[in-house]
């Protein structure tokens, strides 16, 4: 037998060290499998959206068509968008949970749409989900306290460090081998695990190759962490109450201070401050003469500005223009919500660099597309999308062309 | 084994120190193949700093110490395969069967044997065939001893070192141990024990040195002239820890 198979059968021999393996096994396929679940729901979701949107417009195509109304069909109609998972997103949900990954929109005003949504669920948003990148970053560092706070002193203390370091292979070498084996098995039980819930969501060799490396990085700090406090010389109780200890600070209170330090330094209003402003500036364009929104609309839309003038009866060309009027109203606090989110992202991102768990954090969502960026991205695809159907409904309102129930087929689609 | 022979242990002048604190102060000491020493001391007379030297747990400041020509302060490891060591409290570990602490701590030392080799090194050292493949949560102190003393004498090696190795046992189990020290030395080890236990050391050494403030003030033989007698051994030693105390 080799002393790698001696290390592994002392190790699993140990009831604590067993029972913390298996103990990590089960967090890590249950947070999979959540994550799994959690995504197959937003999938089933996603699917279902062509034919709930079908029935949709059929019941409005069906009212449209007897008036011929482009306006009523921009006004009633809703239009689905939607931000398909990532097949990583299982290991890291971030902010799909608290973010909206469906959006119906119309082609009213579209801040208050974007912004309607953004309250997060503070239940969900403080712990995080229970999904693989809470296991690996809040749980596993754990683990490894559990397996390493006493590799040396619970030698010591049993009397047996100088037997051991009196054999020729039982000195630094033997605890070399042990850390080792010790963070094989760490390291097996998430990313067995994790690379079997990888290949079966469709993720591509490189992320999966990444991720594990990432894993047994993470791993690979705490386990110095504890042999840095393993030098010591202290009692097992001390280093493990030592290392739990900067398990608190390095998980829980750096991060949460440096939080609420990032939104000190970088104040950001509330996404739904815009939608406010935004309705505001919309309801209040009922009071400003019509001539004077239009003007303002054709102004900055220039493209639609020979379209015939209003006449005395309401045109929902002119509820439109003043809807996208309030849209532009608010453009500079969206630029600047916009760009706060990003400083302060900036911010968490640059503190990864010091802090392990925030930046493995960090990484496995971006990896993900489950973070801000990718949110970013998502509400930049709606706007683009939302461009288009204006432009479409536009097409027909300020050219008085009657809109039937066959153009609504014609409307964009989402992604395509 | 020739009179040219080097002794197995040989240590020359040895000079150690813990700061400005001299633990050993110009030591010397030699034990030949097949043979066994005892260093009586009292405490802090320098016995576990003279088996930590041995070991190579410890630099010398001057002085030669030599384990079957290697010097541990230069290459500890080739010190240590030359070496069994039995500690004060042989501790194994509890949730291993006596069979696999040996197996384990055979392959701690590079070397490996079959089980019928490990129980027969038992039954040698007389542990109970119903022992073998127990774990050794309950072990007694004498059985554990005997399950190092297995490991030792699977080994092989030329110097075996026993530090305090009947602290604890029973008389019974002192006369079983040192009859199993007394079996290693007659394979051709040379056998170096530190112990406060007299009787015991007069049972089995065939050499008693006495060891004050870090050097040997007297040495006796077990046989010849100079063949020592328990009761003025036990003056001598009584003498020279009062002294070391006051």
């Amino acid at each position: 037998m080799t002393l790698w198979k001696h290390e592994l059968r002392l190790l699993l021999r140990g009831r604590l060290s067993t029972v913390a393996l298996a103990l990590l096994a089960v967090l890590s396929v249950a947070a999979l499998a959540a994550g799994m679940a959690e995504v197959s729901r937003q999938r089933a979701a996603i699917a279902a959206i062509p034919a709930a949107q079908a029935e949709d417009i059929a019941a409005v195509a069906d009212y449209v068509d007897r008036t011929k109304d482009a306006g009523s069909a921009a006004y009633y109609s809703f239009h689905p968008t939607w931000d398909a998972p990532s097949p990583l997103a299982f290991a890291a949900l971030g902010m799909r949970d608290v973010s909206p990954y469906i959006l119906r929109v119309r082609a009213l005003g579209l801040e208050a749409q974007i912004y309607d949504g953004d309250t997060f669920n503070p239940e969900l948003a403080l712990p995080g989900r229970f999904d693989f990148a809470f296991v690996l970053v809040f749980l596993a560092p754990l683990f490894v306290i559990a397996l390493f706070h006493d590799q040396v002193s619970g030698e010591r203390e049993a009397g047996r460090l100088r037997t051991l370091t009196a054999l020729p292979r039982g000195g630094s070498g033997l605890m070399r081998r042990r850390t080792l084996v010790r963070l094989a098995l760490l390291w097996a039980v998430l990313a067995v695990p994790f690379t079997f819930a990888a290949i079966v969501s469709g993720v591509g060799i490189g992320a999966i190759l990444l991720i594990l490396a990432v894993i047994a990085a993470y791993l690979s700090f705490w386990i110095g962490l504890a042999a840095l406090i393993g030098r010591l010389r202290w009692s097992s109780v001390a280093n493990a109450a030592t290392l739990a200890a900067c398990w608190l600070v390095l998980v829980l209170i750096v991060p949460t201070l440096a939080h609420v330090a990032i939104n000190r330094a970088v104040p950001v209003d509330q996404g739904a401050e815009i939608a406010l402003a935004q309705r505001e500036r919309v309801n209040h364009a009922w009071d400003i003469p019509r001539e004077e929104t239009m003007r303002r609309f054709y102004a900055n839309h220039p493209r639609w500005a020979a379209s015939a003038p209003l006449g005395p009866e309401f045109h929902y060309k002119w509820y439109l223009a003043f809807h996208q009027n309030g849209d532009e109203s608010v453009a500079g606090q969206v630029r600047a919500y916009r760009a706060g989110l990003e400083r302060r992202d900036a911010a968490a991102r640059a503190l990864g660099w010091v802090l392990p768990s925030v930046g493995v954090q960090a990484l496995l969502t971006r990896l993900a597309a489950t973070d801000l960026t990718a949110q970013l991205a998502y509400q930049d695809r709606i706007r683009d999308f939302h461009r288009r159907l204006r432009d479409f409904y536009y097409a027909y309102l300020f050219n008085d062309r009657p809109f039937g129930k066959e153009d609504f087929a014609r409307a964009p689609v989402f992604g395509r | 084994m020739t009179k040219d022979t080097p002794a197995p242990i040989l240590i020359d002048n040895l000079v150690l120190a813990y700061g400005q604190h001299r633990v050993l102060d110009g030591l010397s000491l030699q034990v030949p193949a097949g043979s066994i020493t005892a260093l009586l001391g009292g405490n802090g007379a320098g016995k576990s700093t003279t088996l930590a030297a041995l070991l190579g747990f410890v630099r010398a400041q001057s002085g030669t110490v030599l384990v079957a020509g290697v010097d541990p302060g230069m290459d500890p490891d080739a010190a240590r395969r030359r070496i069994a060591y039995l500690p004060e409290n042989v501790a194994l570990y509890e949730h291993l069967t006596a069979a696999e602490n040996a197996d384990y701590l055979l392959a701690l030392s590079e070397e490996r044997k079959e089980r019928r080799i490990i129980t027969d090194a038992f039954a040698a050292a007389g542990l109970q065939e119903r022992a073998w493949d127990q774990r050794l949560g309950g072990f007694s102190k004498g059985m554990r001893q005997k399950v190092a003393i297995a490991v030792a004498l699977l080994r092989e090696v030329p110097v075996l070192l026993l530090d305090e190795p009947t602290s604890g046992l029973d008389p019974r189990a002192t006369v079983d141990f040192n009859a199993l020290v007394a079996a290693v030395r007659d394979r051709g080890t040379a056998v170096l024990m530190v112990t406060h236990d007299l009787l015991s050391a007069a049972d089995v050494a065939d050499r008693i040195g006495f060891l004050e403030a870090g050097r040997i003030v007297e040495e006796v033989a077990a046989s010849g002239p100079e063949r020592f007698d328990v009761r003025a051994l036990h003056a001598r030693f009584a003498v020279a820890a009062e002294r070391l105390a006051a």
